[in-house]
């Protein structure tokens, strides 16, 4: 009842000094909004990478990309040579693969009467869905025969859909790829934009056979995916295949590798390192912030203690006890610090949905950086404000009033 | 009610050579009394005012209240004493800035355990005539006003002693005039009070007073017939 009486009067007291209590603000304010932008936008980021990791690897799949390198994207070497055999040849060899699939890509111009689009046009085994985990939302795949046929079929993407087809329904209807006329039998379930800002939905599915013959007219592919049994023994999958293509290549010591493999466990390595940074240094950034601010707050409440010696003087020989003293400016530092991060966390929030919606990042979600934002801003008033209300709960009555 | 017996206090410069501001004083008061400390600065009043209000502790000596010695309270029921008992007036006035003056007399309120603040301290100030002053700012009142206010707060826990220390020190005549008719107002219905002045013509509105020089009593008068309060200044 009396402490509920005197912080209701210290907030009463800090209000009547709004410069003083804005400045002391100041410092939490930047600082929480710091930290809540970090981590909200941090968050959404993560989710968006680990997203589009799982879309590309699953849990346990191993990618090689034909071309020397380590990394994707990474030179594709002259000469490329990796072919469908090879990972024919990997399936048959190796023990522990589900299934796989072979890949070969080709920008190129898409047509539909009079309207024509730029598209990434995808050639694959029938199995592509299994192995990455996509399948059509409208009409039909191809099967089999299809690929042992070269069919002319197409699943094309919704950006496709929508770019070539307006409003109607492009299942069953007729199209062309560079000047090879498809029909298209279904239409790609949405996947949004790639880390490297692509537009996954701009993308036309064919069989690998009909791009490789019609369109390519290349017997090398441009990448393969394999589905593993036993993630955890991705590492050996990795040395066993290195080994198997090399030799199948006839690369003697010293040759480097023509290809380059990626594993999920090796992708989701990255990312932790990624993320260490994220979730690490960044906070560490906001952190010194609100360290500062800490600081800035302390000293002007040591300075306004030293305005106030009369003040706590009067309130010590009205009755107040040293405990009294230091409550109350060990609150009137709390609950600034504390309404500060407050305005921090609303400051911060608005900033990060500007930044996630400049990045492509959607589901900003404030309620981790809230809670974390009001805690870390009121353990740093809480240690602003020992210092201060310590000297001035040391004050000697009589000497303060004179 | 009151009885100091031999008390003495001595400081220490920061040279560490000793100071004596009080030598062996005994005092006695009794309820109801209106009692003047004069003295020239230095002479210890200061010193015997803060010991009187349990702001301090004598370096040898006893305080008895009511019977009770509170020589060495710890300092937690110093607080509660000064709280509860004393009600103090300062030269300075000491009210918060920026606070209205019904704010200022709920202060020792606060730091009570007593219900219906605001009633209180309404009447309070109702009782040094500034009812319709309540919700002004310090800045916005007369400093005999501000003297008022701080006298209501003094008041609002209905302490035994009222210690007024130079009370009239920052007040013209007129103002000061205003004050201690306040106080013999209050001393009328019983109240004790103990003003602490350098002023003999203040101090001789007073029912007794008691003289200190370089920190030993020299005098104790009880004066015959108390001086009035001019009625115009009233």
């Amino acid at each position: 009842m009396k402490n509920t009486r005197l912080a209701r009067h210290s907030l009463r007291m800090m209000g009547r000094y709004k410069l003083r209590t804005s400045f002391m603000m100041l410092g939490s304010v930047i600082g929480i909004a710091a930290l809540t932008f970090v981590i909200s936008v941090g968050q959404a980021a993560q989710r968006k990478i680990l997203k589009t990791v799982g879309q590309m690897f699953g849990d346990s799949g191993i990618v090689i990309h034909d071309g020397g390198g380590e990394m994707m994207g990474g030179p594709h070497g002259p000469g490329t040579r990796l072919k469908i055999d090879d990972i024919a040849a990997l399936a048959k060899e190796l023990p522990g693969i589900e299934a796989w699939d072979p890949m070969q890509t080709i920008t190129t111009s898409v047509r539909h009467g009079d309207s024509t689009e730029n598209a990434l046009v995808r050639g694959e085994s029938e199995r592509w869905p299994q192995v990455w985990s996509r399948t059509a939302s409208r009409g039909d795949l191809f099967d089999e025969t299809a690929v042992m046929g070269s069919a002319r079929v197409a699943i094309i993407g919704e950006t496709v859909a929508k770019e070539l087809f307006g409003a109607d329904d492009p299942v069953g209807a007729d199209m062309q790829i560079g000047s090879v006329p498809f029909k298209v039998i279904g239409i790609l379930e949405p996947w949004g934009t790639d880390p490297h800002g692509m537009d996954r939905d701009n993308e036309v599915i064919v069989p690998i056979s009909t791009l490789m013959r019609r369109l390519t007219n290349v017997d090398t592919i441009s990448a393969a995916k394999l589905v593993v049994t036993d993630p955890a023994r991705s590492d050996e999958m990795k040395a066993e295949i290195r080994r198997i293509l090399r030799e199948r290549h006839g690369l003697t010591a010293g040759q480097p590798n023509d290809f380059s493999i990626i594993t999920a466990t090796e992708i989701r390595r990255m990312v932790g390192q990624v993320q260490r940074v994220l979730f690490l240094y960044l906070p560490l950034v906001a952190a010194i912030a609100l360290i500062v601010g800490g600081v800035v707050s302390a000293s002007l409440m040591l300075v306004s203690i030293n305005e106030r010696v009369a003040e706590i003087g009067l309130r010590r020989a009205i009755g107040a006890r040293r405990q009294d003293i230091r409550l109350q400016f060990l609150l009137e530092t709390t609950i600034t610090m504390l309404a500060g991060g407050l305005g921090g966390v609303a400051l911060g929030y608005v900033v990060a949905q500007i930044g996630a919606t400049r990045m492509h990042l959607d589901g900003v979600n404030p309620w981790t950086a809230a809670l974390l934002g009001v805690l870390a801003s009121s353990l740093v008033g809480v240690l602003a404000g020992i210092l201060p209300a310590l000297r001035a709960a040391r004050l000697h009555p009589a000497e303060a009033l004179r | 009610m009151i009885e100091l017996k031999q008390i003495s206090k001595t400081y220490k410069r920061p040279t560490g050579e000793p100071v004596v501001a009080l030598s062996d004083v005994s005092l006695h008061i009794d309820r109801g009394e209106f009692v003047a400390i004069v003295g020239a600065s230095g002479s210890g009043k200061s010193t015997l005012m803060n010991i009187l209000g349990l702001l301090d502790v004598p370096t040898s000596g006893q305080y008895l209240w009511d019977g009770a010695d509170v020589t060495s309270l710890d300092p937690n029921r110093q607080a509660e004493m000064r709280n509860k008992k004393i009600g103090f007036v300062f030269q300075a006035f000491h009210l918060l800035p920026r606070t209205t003056a019904l704010e200022n007399v709920e202060l020792p309120l606060l730091y009570s355990d007593r219900r219906s603040i605001k009633d209180l301290s309404r009447r309070a100030l109702d009782a040094v005539n500034l009812a319709d002053r309540i919700h002004h700012r310090p800045s916005e009142l007369s400093g005999g006003q501000q003297q008022r206010v701080a006298i209501a707060r003094a008041l609002v826990n209905e302490p035994d002693l009222l210690l007024a220390d130079e009370p009239t020190g920052n007040l013209d005549r007129t103002s000061a005039l205003e004050i201690i008719s306040v106080f013999q107002t209050l001393n009328g219905t019983g109240r004790t009070i103990v003003l602490i002045t350098h002023d003999r013509e203040i101090a001789s509105f007073a029912g007794r007073i008691v003289s200190l020089e370089r920190g030993y009593r020299v005098g104790d008068d009880t004066v015959v017939r108390t001086t009035r309060v001019p009625q115009e200044a009233q």
